[in-house]
């Protein structure tokens, strides 16, 4: 089996030459250009139909382009082997598309055993991986997709983008249909994993603030057409158009942010995230698992004690559920949003729980909105 | 009365040699069955002449087609295995490319993204995700040369269908009884089998 040579260690620049694509009399992707710079991660944001899915999947030559090109390290794409070049690439989607016929670790470990690797070195990728997506690898190693959680699966799709270990991450949508409060935490564990790696990413999200969440820079897309490319700040202060102003919001929604109070910024919790603090550590995951949550409540009675995530279950074998509650900061439906995320900013506490007589909202780490305050 | 017509009728050794004939026929079919559908998966412009075809095969009657072989083949097991492949190939064939066609997008997207040829698209995912659907055919097939195995009785081909013409002929409804019901069984297991083996598949290699 031939192994096929790594074509890049490391990415300088991705350029997007004057790219078109039509399907037919649609333009899909009109006369853009565009620069990714090594290190960075771009987020390509837009409405459904801007084009941004058909942009990304042109660098991997899943989609052919029609005029224009794409340099990557200053070589076209296109004089590449496209089966070479996509092992190169880490590709991860919303769908995540994990083969059901097989394990975790023939899922990720598919295209090194491809290439020939030997058994021993791709269950040490795979375990490397799986720490990394925190995940324990004794416990996920041999399950099948149908065995795990929305969130779990999906960071198997991101251990599986990387054990070709790419240089550059194409990411379309990968938290997208994943429960919010959920989408929040597998961000926040993402933008870990992304600093640990420094990996050139491009990700693709319609969710304006993953995109400020996530992006070191944003690019806007609209009909197929760039609309701007900025650093974040730029975009919320110097918005190129009203279009631009509509999403990322910045004229209506904030306005009158010292009115906002926190329970109009959470996330409401219904009954699935509720569990009562004498069950087994075992039943909880299983809950968690079932419901696709990796955030618990925990009341005794009616009394709220904390909350428990599902990754600090798995990291050791203890039946008592109370010695993985975690307290988090209260604040009333009524307080100002302004001053929770402030406290919680100083605190560096990602998690707050909104209650009145027992919770009914969680509220996470805003970017946009601290940024604003 | 049971133990008597299965004493002389024999239909220990006749229920060996029918399961034997049953058997060749599956290996055979199995291995022309998915030549077929995973030839007209590659070549898909051919798909609708050849399965056409196949299906032409299937609606002449089977004794019919017994009859039409005896020229070429002569009597016996020949023409009684001809005819049972024949028959057969259409359901494996026809499964093993609807399979391998109606594998769900997504999975030959990704394994395409991955880096993953079109021939290991092939062999890692397309079939793979097709063998439930094949061992469906399977099942269809089994049932299939049951019935033509059994009709080579009247051709000479041995196997159960000798006692059931024996009875006929001497107007004995004890051993067409007895024969009967005794090869009802049998394919209803083997049904069962197929069934199960299916079912595993299915659980494992379901989408």
């Amino acid at each position: 089996m031939a192994i096929s040579k790594k074509l890049f260690n490391k990415i300088d620049c991705v350029k997007i030459e004057k790219v078109t694509k039509k399907y037919g009399h649609t333009i899909a992707v009109n006369q853009v250009s565009l620069e990714i710079r090594g290190g960075e991660l771009l987020i390509l944001l837009g409405p459904s139909g801007c084009g941004k899915t058909t942009l990304l999947r042109t660098i991997n030559r899943l989609v052919e382009i029609d005029e224009g090109r794409i340099l990557i390290n200053g070589k076209d794409n296109r004089d590449f082997d496209p089966v070479i070049l996509r092992k190169n690439i880490g590709y991860v989607i919303q769908q995540i598309g994990l083969f059901p016929h097989m394990t975790v670790r023939e899922n990720i470990g598919l295209v090194p055993k491809l290439e020939g690797w030997s058994e021993a070195q791709i269950t040490q990728k795979v375990k490397e991986l799986l720490e990394i997506v925190s995940l324990p690898p004794e416990k996920f190693i041999n399950r099948r997709p149908k065995e795990l959680s929305g969130g779990q699966q999906q960071r198997i799709g991101l251990a599986r983008a990387m054990v070709m270990d790419p240089s550059l991450l194409l990411m379309d949508e990968p938290f997208g249909a994943l429960d919010p409060i959920l989408r929040k935490q597998l961000q926040e564990e993402f933008i870990k994993i992304k600093e640990r790696l420094n990996r050139t990413i491009i990700f693709v999200t319609h969710d304006i603030e993953e995109a400020f969440r996530l992006g070191d820079r944003i690019a806007i897309l609209k009909e197929g057409k760039l609309i701007q490319l900025a650093k974040k700040n730029e975009l919320l202060v110097n918005p190129a158009d009203d279009f631009i102003a509509d999403i990322v919001d910045s004229k209506k929604k904030f306005k009158h942010l010292e009115n906002l109070t926190a329970s109009d910024i959470m996330i409401p919790l219904d009954k699935k995230y509720f569990f009562t603090s004498d069950s087994s550590t075992d039943s909880v995951i299983e809950g968690m698992v079932r419901e696709d949550i990796e955030l618990g409540i925990i009341m005794q009675s009616e009394k709220f004690l904390g909350y428990v995530k599902l990754q600090d279950l798995y990291q050791k074998n203890d039946k008592n559920l109370k010695h993985f509650i975690k307290q988090s900061m209260v604040f009333k439906p009524l307080d100002s949003i302004a001053l929770a995320l402030s406290m919680m900013k100083e605190k560096n506490e990602f998690i707050a729980i909104v209650a009145d007589e027992k919770p009914i909202g969680v509220l996470l780490g805003n970017e946009i909105l601290s940024r604003l305050i | 009365m049971i133990l008597y017509v299965w004493k002389t009728q024999q239909l220990g050794i006749k229920t060996f040699e029918h399961l034997y004939m049953v058997f060749i026929t599956l290996i055979i079919v199995i291995v022309i069955g998915i030549s077929i559908g995973i030839f007209i998966y590659k070549k898909q412009n051919l798909s609708n002449i050849i399965l056409n075809f196949l299906n032409v095969i299937e609606t002449v009657p089977e004794l019919a087609l017994l009859v039409i072989l005896i020229p070429l083949f002569g009597i016996g097991i020949k023409p009684t295995l001809v005819a049972s492949v024949l028959y057969s190939i259409l359901p494996i064939a026809r499964n093993t490319y609807v399979g391998l066609t109606n594998v769900d997008f997504q999975y030959i997207e990704i394994a395409r993204a991955i880096g993953l040829s079109d021939k290991e698209i092939l062999w890692k995912v397309r079939i793979p995700l097709a063998l439930p659907l094949l061992a469906a055919g399977i099942r269809i097939a089994i049932v299939f040369t049951m019935g033509v195995v059994t009709l080579g009785g009247l051709i000479a081909a041995g196997g159960l269908g000798g006692p059931i013409q024996t009875g006929i002929h001497l107007y004995d409804k004890n051993i067409i009884l007895v024969t009967g019901l005794w090869i009802g069984i049998l394919a209803v297991l083997l049904d069962s089998i197929g069934n199960f083996f299916e079912t595993l598949l299915r659980k494992r290699y379901g989408q």
